[in-house]
């Protein structure tokens, strides 16, 4: 059996006083899609940011592609994608300059032409001169979802992919993923309902106390009623 | 290299297209010069060329560190630093890019406030304006390397634009001193020979303050 893109190990992290994360298990095997449910600040994006390396793990650990995020050298991270809740995109440049310049970064072969590329998939061709400044919240999604995207990443961290999007610009999202799932991609995407894509199979998990449980439907409301008193609270 | 040359590239392009930078650079160099050239009494022999020296360096240090904080201020926008520190770009390089297109921009700015600086002390263009342009680079590269740095720690930090002049001029004074006595002595028509112990300590400060910034940059915006 192939070893897991993610594992973590009681991972944990808490921002001052508040915990926002306990004791996680969590493992994602190669090529597999999963959901990570809650509500606002359950720490969706917390767990994201620590898979990313960008957020050191206040307890446990978390291995990604089998390396401690805390240890991770550009190897490792040239196989990630973040689509985050910021587009990470600069707005006095042009869709087209942003996407070639994400490019170059990650040492893609003929940026340009993968930019447009890109930016022909996601429906923005039209627009590919324009500066992000001028973009819609819409747009901008997608050109981040793109920019998330550019360099074939192993492992896919997205954070909430379908906010602000039309459905025009969710379908194309959702063909994204599931074409990256199907050239054998690893997905962790967060939402705060379970969301689905055609023909394919995604493990569906849900934040509870600062830890990352399997979501079963039927569970669903009572969950609903009882995610108030069960939220952490500041030790 | 090439990931250096596209965030230096990027970093020029915004700045071309903003202007925000080099703009504010100059003015502020203009301000301080005309300040100091007003309330500098010519009788009293407060307008000869260390007085220059002088006016010109307060202008270079308020305008470097403005510019300094705006080159890290632009990857603030849309969290795009968080998105160069998730790519494979070593953050030797990201360093190494924000430190060109910092000093680039005070080159730019010093070169603007020479010129003002000369016409408002009524300073001769002559050939030792080669010592004070050695002065000048290797002034606006030293407080480049240590703004760079402290500017990524600042921008992280709540009030963190208050943070900074605090931090950079303390570290940064005594290359300031060589520079003003470099360009002092540039200015007064004085050949490099009667800087180079002056030049020789901005040249040590360099090295410094970018090995400091090599070394730690990578720590200063690290993981959360």
């Amino acid at each position: 059996m192939a070893a897991p893109v993610i594992e973590t190990h009681a991972l944990g992290k808490t921002f001052g006083l508040t915990p926002v994360l306990q004791e996680t298990e969590f493992k994602l095997s190669p090529g597999r899609g999963a959901i990570v449910i809650g509500g606002n600040g359950c720490g969706k994006s917390t767990l994201l940011s620590i898979f990313a390396g960008l957020v050191a793990p206040s307890e446990g650990y978390a291995l990604v592609f089998g390396e401690d995020t805390r240890r991770f050298g550009p190897r490792y991270r040239r196989r990630i994608g973040m689509m985050s809740h910021q587009s990470f995109l600069y707005p006095n440049l042009s869709a087209r300059e942003n996407l070639e310049f994400y490019a170059r970064l990650y040492e893609v072969s003929a940026p340009r032409e993968v930019a447009d590329s890109w930016l022909a998939r996601l429906g923005l061709a039209d627009c590919a001169g324009d500066r992000v400044r001028t973009f819609s919240r819409g747009m901008e999604q997608r050109l981040a979802a793109a920019r998330a995207t550019i360099h074939g990443p192993s492992l896919l961290l997205l954070d909430e992919p379908f906010a602000g999007l039309d459905p025009d610009g969710a379908a194309r999202v959702r063909t994204l993923i599931k074409s990256a799932l199907e050239e054998g991609c690893s997905i962790v995407a967060t939402a705060h309902t379970p969301f689905a894509v055609e023909g394919i199979e995604l493990e569906v998990y849900e934040i509870v106390r600062g830890q990352v449980v399997p979501w079963l439907e039927e569970d669903a409301p009572r969950r609903g009623r009882l995610r108030s008193l069960l939220r952490p609270r500041p030790s | 290299m090439s990931a250096f040359l596209a965030i230096l590239r990027k970093d020029l392009m915004l700045e071309l297209r903003g202007g925000r930078s080099t703009t504010a650079l100059v003015s502020l160099a203009l301000l301080v010069l005309v300040v100091l050239t007003f309330a500098l009494d010519r009788s009293a022999g407060g307008g000869g060329p260390a007085t220059a020296a002088g006016a010109l360096w307060i202008a270079l240090v308020f305008a470097g560190m403005l510019g300094a904080t705006r080159v890290m201020v632009a990857e603030q926008e849309n969290g795009c630093l968080r998105a160069l520190l998730l790519s494979p770009v070593d953050r030797a390089i990201l360093y190494a890019a924000k430190l060109t297109a910092s000093t680039t921009f005070m080159i730019a700015a010093a070169g603007a406030a020479t010129i003002m600086a000369m016409l408002f002390f009524n300073l001769e263009f002559s050939d030792s304006l080669a010592t004070l342009a050695i002065a000048l680079i290797l002034g606006a590269l030293g407080f480049s390397a240590l703004a760079t740095l402290l500017a990524a720690i600042s921008i992280r930090a709540r009030g963190g634009e208050l943070l900074l002049p605090l931090l950079i001029v303390p570290l940064f004074v005594p290359a300031l001193i060589a520079g003003v006595k470099a360009s002092a002595a540039a200015l007064s028509g004085a050949p490099l020979a009667a800087a180079r112990e002056w030049v020789g300590i901005l040249i040590a400060f360099d090295v410094l303050f970018i090995a400091a910034g090599y070394l730690l940059f990578e720590h200063v915006v690290g993981e959360e």
